[in-house]
């Protein structure tokens, strides 16, 4: 088992023993980092660090020295990302400080996503997210959009007043594996549901994972209405979209 | 009520289904019988609980610590029996006060998430109006994203404190407008477009002065109009402050004095720690810019301790420059809150 020790940068050690609380989430972590080559953790630390000029240099200079970019987004960009999340989760740092990594991760991304689609792999996945029927409000699905694509999802968004067929259209256009709907009124919310029903009849519910969220959503609601996932906040949302793009490679095995 | 010689009115928001109170927090605790309740003050500043129920700690609100207050207080007197209800209703006649003694001009009361089915709705915002009105002395203030809800908070008033406020019309329900001539109430009119939210002051002055004109064109008088500018969070867009302040600004030129010009002020904290000096300063710099009403808890932000700050202290100085778009990602005024420099 790894220790502490073997990661070999300082700012990640200082930052696992300073902000990681839960045994399983400081074993994992350093697990993760004691694995990684070290200019990979220099790109992990920027990007904890919010700092998407190092990131945007970084990157290039270890895609330049002959580094694999799936390498680079997964043990730079993506391992950096899980340690803001616990951050974020623990009320160390705010919104502005996550959406600052998520704008070095995207910084990074740039450069890694065009080389992954060249040779025929799909970043992590593609997510369809968008305001359900009725309900105009964004703020908060912006907010996701731009932490899922700081995780390196590709995000179509459909923006807000979205119907059942927008949606059905953009999963199977794009055929997305993950769709997110937000409501911020009582009102709009059941348009949720509705939509699952209309995924349902179109013979597509098998197809896509469905989470949902905004502020009257709750977990009850999601189970009652048949979503797969409940994310109560932008943060739970790329978690969900992680753990299904995950589920959806492990079918493909 | 008056702020430094001027009338500012307030919109008292806190008789909300929404508002939650934190199980960990101060005022979650155990009753006599050793039942977990929320804790409050009767009128007689004698100690007494709200107990939550059952099937309240089976949600995963409850789980995550949060306790939706009032949505409880509301269900336990509307639905209860004996000891339960007059519990309930004795919680909510407290809440009232609470926003009456500490300056209010209107109760804002919104039960959109006592139920989803518009008849639940619907029959506990005729309850809440007719139960409301019965302990206060001023008027109220329907509010609900669903314009039947409105309309049966409207029918049940009797505007024995005054004429009602509708909260809110906006051009994708224009036809809230016709309620508020019907019912001769006063109108919130928000700076939503028909199909999205507005990017910037341009969007919010052009829905704004469509919905102001709709209003004037139906008859209601300028002075009976609120127009609530759409205050978003200072933590996802560092120009989202100036948006605010330039939209008030310019409605306020344009339509003079008479219009009433508001704002739901603690949505700009949303995301950040220390929120309390963040709507202060908000309130202040929106004052400056010509608001004249606020959708505000007055308990937790008293207008006249907000109106004599210290403009000079350095946790004032980093709020109002994050507010003024100077502090990209809140950096600095999240760094001074880590070195604890935002303790006034």
């Amino acid at each position: 088992m790894a220790e502490l020790a073997d990661i070999e940068n300082e700012f990640i050690r200082d930052e696992i023993e300073e902000f990681l609380e839960r045994p399983d989430e400081i074993a994992r972590t350093i697990e993760t980092f004691a694995n990684t080559a070290p200019e990979m953790q220099t790109i992990a630390a920027a990007l904890i660090d919010g700092d998407n000029d190092a990131v945007d240099e970084l990157t290039k200079e270890a895609l330049g020295s002959g580094t694999e970019a799936l390498e680079i987004m997964d043990d730079g960009l993506i391992s950096g990302m899980g340690v803001v999340g616990i951050k974020f989760r623990e009320n160390f740092i705010f919104v502005p400080e996550v959406l600052a990594c998520a704008r070095a991760m995207k910084a990074g991304m740039a450069y890694i996503e065009p080389i992954l689609s060249a040779s025929g792999v799909d970043p992590i996945g593609t997510v369809i997210m968008g305001t359900v029927k009725g309900d105009l409000h964004d703020i908060g699905k912006n907010l996701c959009i731009m932490m899922l694509r700081g995780a390196g999802f590709v995000v179509h968004d459909l923006g807000v007043d979205t119907s059942d067929d927008e949606f059905i259209e953009a999963v199977e256009e794009h055929d997305a594996k993950v769709l997110g709907m937000s409501a911020l009124l009582t009102t709009t919310m059941p348009n949720m549901g509705k939509t699952i029903e209309a995924f349902i009849d179109e013979d597509l519910r098998e197809d896509v994972k469905i989470m949902v969220g905004g502020a009257p959503v709750t977990q009850e609601f999601a189970d009652d209405m048949g979503a797969d996932g409940y994310g109560k906040d932008a943060l739970a949302c790329v978690e969900l979209a992680k753990k299904f793009a995950e589920e959806e490679d492990e079918e493909e095995f | 009520m008056k702020l430094n010689g001027t009338e500012f009115i307030i919109i008292g928001e806190n008789v909300h289904t929404t508002r939650v109170v934190l199980r960990k927090g101060k005022l979650v605790t155990n009753n006599p019988d050793g039942v977990e309740s929320v804790r409050y003050l009767d009128a007689g500043k004698k100690r007494r609980y709200l107990v939550i129920p059952e099937d309240v700690k089976k949600t995963q609100d409850y789980e995550e610590g949060r306790v939706k207050h009032v949505k409880i207080a509301v269900q336990a007197a509307m639905n209860g029996k004996g000891a339960e209800a007059s519990e309930g209703l004795n919680y909510v006649h407290r809440l009232v006060q609470r926003q009456v003694d500490a300056g209010a001009d209107f109760i804002d009361l919104n039960v959109d998430e006592v139920s989803l089915r518009p008849l639940e709705q619907k029959e506990a915002m005729q309850w809440l109006v007719r139960t409301v009105q019965e302990m206060c002395p001023i008027p109220l203030s329907v509010d609900s994203s669903n314009v039947e809800t409105i309309q049966a908070g409207l029918e049940s008033g009797d505007r024995r404190a005054g004429r009602m406020l509708l909260n809110s019309a906006s051009l994708e329900r224009l036809e809230a407008l016709d309620l508020a001539k019907l019912h001769d109430s006063q109108v919130i009119v928000t700076a939503a477009g028909e199909s999205g939210m507005p990017q910037d002051d341009a969007e919010r002055i052009a829905n704004a002065s469509q919905m102001v004109d709709a209003a004037l064109d139906r008859g209601i008088s300028i002075e009976d109009i609120f127009i609530d500018v759409l205050i978003f969070p200072i933590s996802v867009d560092s120009a989202f402050g100036v948006h605010a302040f330039d939209t008030i600004r310019q409605l306020r030129d344009k339509y003079g004095p008479e219009i009433h010009i508001t704002g739901g002020f603690s949505n700009v904290s949303f995301g950040l720690p220390c929120r309390r000096i963040v709507n202060d300063a908000f309130m202040c710099l929106a004052i400056d810019a010509g608001v004249d009403s606020g959708i505000i808890d007055p308990v937790t932000s008293r207008p006249t301790k907000v109106f004599s700050i210290d403009r000079g202290s350095r946790a004032y100085q980093l709020a109002e420059d994050m507010l003024l778009g100077r502090d990209r990602f809140c950096k600095k005024f999240l760094r001074a809150y880590r070195k604890g420099e935002l303790k006034v």
